[in-house]
């Protein structure tokens, strides 16, 4: 129990002004007590044992590419940290896990394996069961990449940060983009779970403000995720009077989607803008199948910004893996720097002390400079968007032009996320 | 009008023939063997990555890959009967779904060992690209061919069954395999060789799925819920049952998408309920198997 009164943060021990708010602080250090009595602490710093790091990723099943390149990420970075010194002088280690049942997952990394830090989680179903329950482990989780706006909206909570780009931050940029052009009806395709119906609600919202006069059409088409035949979703995309299409469809989905639009001529009917498109997974399963010409988003594109720190870590990336890094393998690689960078500078590695040296940190990531947010926790970061182009040097697309949404122009008020910390 | 029409009801046609394909064999094996090959779904992928393999990696013709692939996948169906199978027909039922099972994560596995797990695709051969005219719009040739090509592999595979002395085999170790050994047929043997068909079939559907899906070491799981249905529907181990259960799922799919693409997601489940709350044995369904 030595590391029991440390839990109890100072402002509980303040003394109430009213009976209301002395009740509330009696809630409070109730709940607080019965926090430090299950939640495990940080074990004391032992400068020979190392930083052990929770890590959980889809590792298997039919999207086990994304783990794949956010563990190439992470073991990136864990090499560059042990190089400069670790954390607080100790090594970092890192244990992979598959994120399937993520909270039996997160608590077993916990309890067992005593780790100190949790980072990953690529699927929002499972961030949003995740996120919850992470006060009660009493670690920090770094989300690095499900985009689900809850995790730093409603179920939003001191413990958990996002370094990558959001769903709604996502779908403001494109609106941004969508907005400079003429097409005034749009429709939409996108997977049929919450994603997939936020992205055109985001979408919506954020072009009606800038762009006045536009129309969104009723007739829209919502796959089930994982669908294979898209040619029917198509048709009724064709006959929908739309000037212009929205697609958050990603990953395997999108790659048939745009396979089997080509057949039917779709992208020479219209212009289709796509929310993932620009997703290394997806330009390389697509080779010379993707369509010029047509506006693509992501997280992270490997050419932007043209600094020194992206052009090294892409260097580096591709001197080890011998491919490109996709953008959730550069979300993993900051996910673990950030942790790394804010344990030094808070010289611990407990949980309070951290936290409150993330909170509003800005960090020169590859992706840009990027500030968690210390109301919400969650990213502010440009967004990129391109246009696909064809390169002779390359067996993919590339982005070329490329425009750059400002990340405090797409990111939400923290009013409207509706997450509340303090 | 009717050009939409037409378009909707051949994306559904198109999509059913693949279906039938893919479940033909699956009901093939059920029929003859009485077992619930779960793992179909990952040799129907087996087929899709060796047609990757021959005609993308090795740039060898795609009808090389049609003639090879479904070869080597009947190959592996092979070795599974022999060596994995037939040590547990005498037992449960349960033993052949946890067994071919266990086979749908090593062909998984094995795949993403030796392709990745990045998905992969494979284009369209040369001489199938290309679109036709009808009704005053395009639609793919490649599409029109699958329509083409089903229908004409379950023809032979009824005439098959139905007109040869090997179909004749066929049909008495599926009705009663004691007698049928009594009466000198191999049976173990017809066994392997249904199951190595069956796994040749789901081989063919990959190949011809390939250049129109995504490859990735999930792709199988998804299509096997698909045939389970029209298996169902059609009535388990009939031939021309599974072909009927497929064209009326390609259909409610494509038109569920035009009429009510809300619920469109639920249509084939409500589909099997209702068929199985009518006729439980499924429209071409047999009473009672022994």
């Amino acid at each position: 129990m030595s590391n029991f009164t440390h839990s109890l943060s100072n402002s509980w021990l303040k003394l109430p002004h009213s009976r209301r708010q002395f009740i509330q602080y009696l809630g409070w250090t109730t709940a607080g007590i019965l926090a430090a009595c299950t939640a495990p602490s940080n074990r004391t710093a032992d400068p020979n044992q190392p930083v052990r790091i929770g890590a959980m990723y889809l590792l298997t099943g039919g999207f086990a590419t994304y783990g794949e390149f956010a563990r190439d990420g992470i073991n990136l970075a864990v090499e560059e940290i042990n190089t400069q010194g670790g954390i607080n002088r100790r090594s970092v280690e890192v244990l992979f896990e598959h994120e399937a049942d993520s909270v039996q997952t997160a608590r077993r990394l916990v309890l067992e394996e005593n780790v100190d830090f949790l980072i990953g989680i690529d699927s929002s179903g499972n961030a949003e069961a995740l996120v919850p329950t992470i006060p009660e482990l009493g670690r920090i989780l770094m989300v690095t990449h499900a985009a689900s706006p809850k995790v730093t909206g409603d179920l939003c909570n001191p413990y958990v940060f996002r370094c990558s780009v959001n769903g709604p931050q996502n779908a403001t940029a494109g609106a941004e983009i969508a907005a400079k052009e003429d097409y005034l009806k749009w429709t939409t395709i996108g997977p049929d779970y919450a994603f997939g119906h936020q992205s055109w609600e985001y979408f919506q919202q954020a072009a009606q403000a800038r762009k006045p006069g536009i129309k969104f059409l009723e007739k829209t088409a919502f796959p089930k995720l994982g669908a294979e035949d898209y040619n029917s979703f198509i048709a009724v995309l064709q006959r929908s009077g739309a000037e212009a299409i929205w697609c958050s469809l990603w990953g395997n989905d999108l790659v048939n989607f745009v396979r089997q639009s080509r057949q039917f001529g779709l992208f020479e009917q219209f212009p289709v803008y796509m929310e993932l498109g620009a997703a290394m997974e997806v330009l390389q399963a697509l080779g010379e199948e993707m369509p010029i010409g047509q506006w693509v988003g992501t997280r992270y594109w490997w050419q932007t910004p043209n600094t020194e720190i992206n052009r090294n870590f892409v260097q580096q990336f591709r001197d080890r893996y011998n491919t490109y890094p996709s953008y959730n393998a550069e979300n993993a690689y900051v996910g673990l720097h950030l942790l790394a960078a804010a344990a030094n500078e808070a010289g611990t590695t407990e949980t309070d002390g951290v936290i409150a040296a993330l909170e509003g940190r800005t960090y020169e990531a590859p992706m840009g400079r990027l500030t968690l947010r210390a109301e919400d926790h969650q990213a502010v970061v440009d967004v990129p968007w391109g246009q696909t182009a064809e390169d002779s040097e390359y067996d993919f697309r590339l982005l070329n032009p490329i425009q750059v949404a400002t990340g405090t122009s797409v990111t939400r008020s923290v009013t409207a996320t509706g997450c509340q910390i303090s | 009008m009717f050009s939409t029409f037409l378009i909707f009801f051949l994306n559904g046609l198109a999509q059913g023939m693949l279906l039938f394909l893919i479940a033909a064999g699956l009901t093939l094996i059920f029929g003859v063997m009485g077992v619930l090959n779960f793992a179909h779904g990952s040799l129907y992928m087996l087929g899709a990555y060796l047609t990757f393999w021959i005609a993308t990696q090795h740039q060898l013709n795609f009808g090389l890959a049609l003639l090879l692939a479904p070869l080597i996948v009947a190959v592996v169906g092979g070795v599974i009967e022999i060596l994995f199978l037939r040590r547990i027909y005498q037992q449960n039922v349960s033993f052949q779904l946890l067994l071919t099972f266990a086979f749908v994560l090593l062909i998984n596995d094995g795949v993403r060992l030796l392709w990745g797990s990045a998905p992969l695709t494979t284009p369209l051969p040369q001489y199938f690209v290309g679109t036709v005219e009808l009704s005053n719009q395009t639609y793919p040739i490649y599409h029109l061919l699958i329509i083409v090509i089903a229908p004409l592999i379950s023809m032979i595979l009824w005439l098959l069954l139905t007109r040869t002395k090997l179909g004749k085999i066929l049909r008495a170790v599926a009705q009663d395999p004691i007698m049928a050994g009594a009466l000198g047929i191999n049976v173990p043997r017809v066994f392997t060789g249904v199951f190595m068909l069956g796994a040749g079939l789901g081989g063919v559907a990959g190949v011809l799925a390939a250049p129109l899906r995504t490859l990735s070491p999930g792709m199988g799981d998804q299509v096997i819920i698909e045939s389970f249905i029209v298996t169902v529907m059609g009535g388990l181990g009939s031939l021309p049952g599974s072909l009927i259960g497929a064209l009326i799922l390609g259909q409610v799919n494509s038109f569920g998408i035009l009429i009510a693409p809300r619920a469109q997601v639920a249509f084939p489940f409500i589909l099997m309920a209702i068929t199985l709350l009518l006729r439980p044995r499924g429209l071409f369904g047999q009473s009672q198997r022994k």
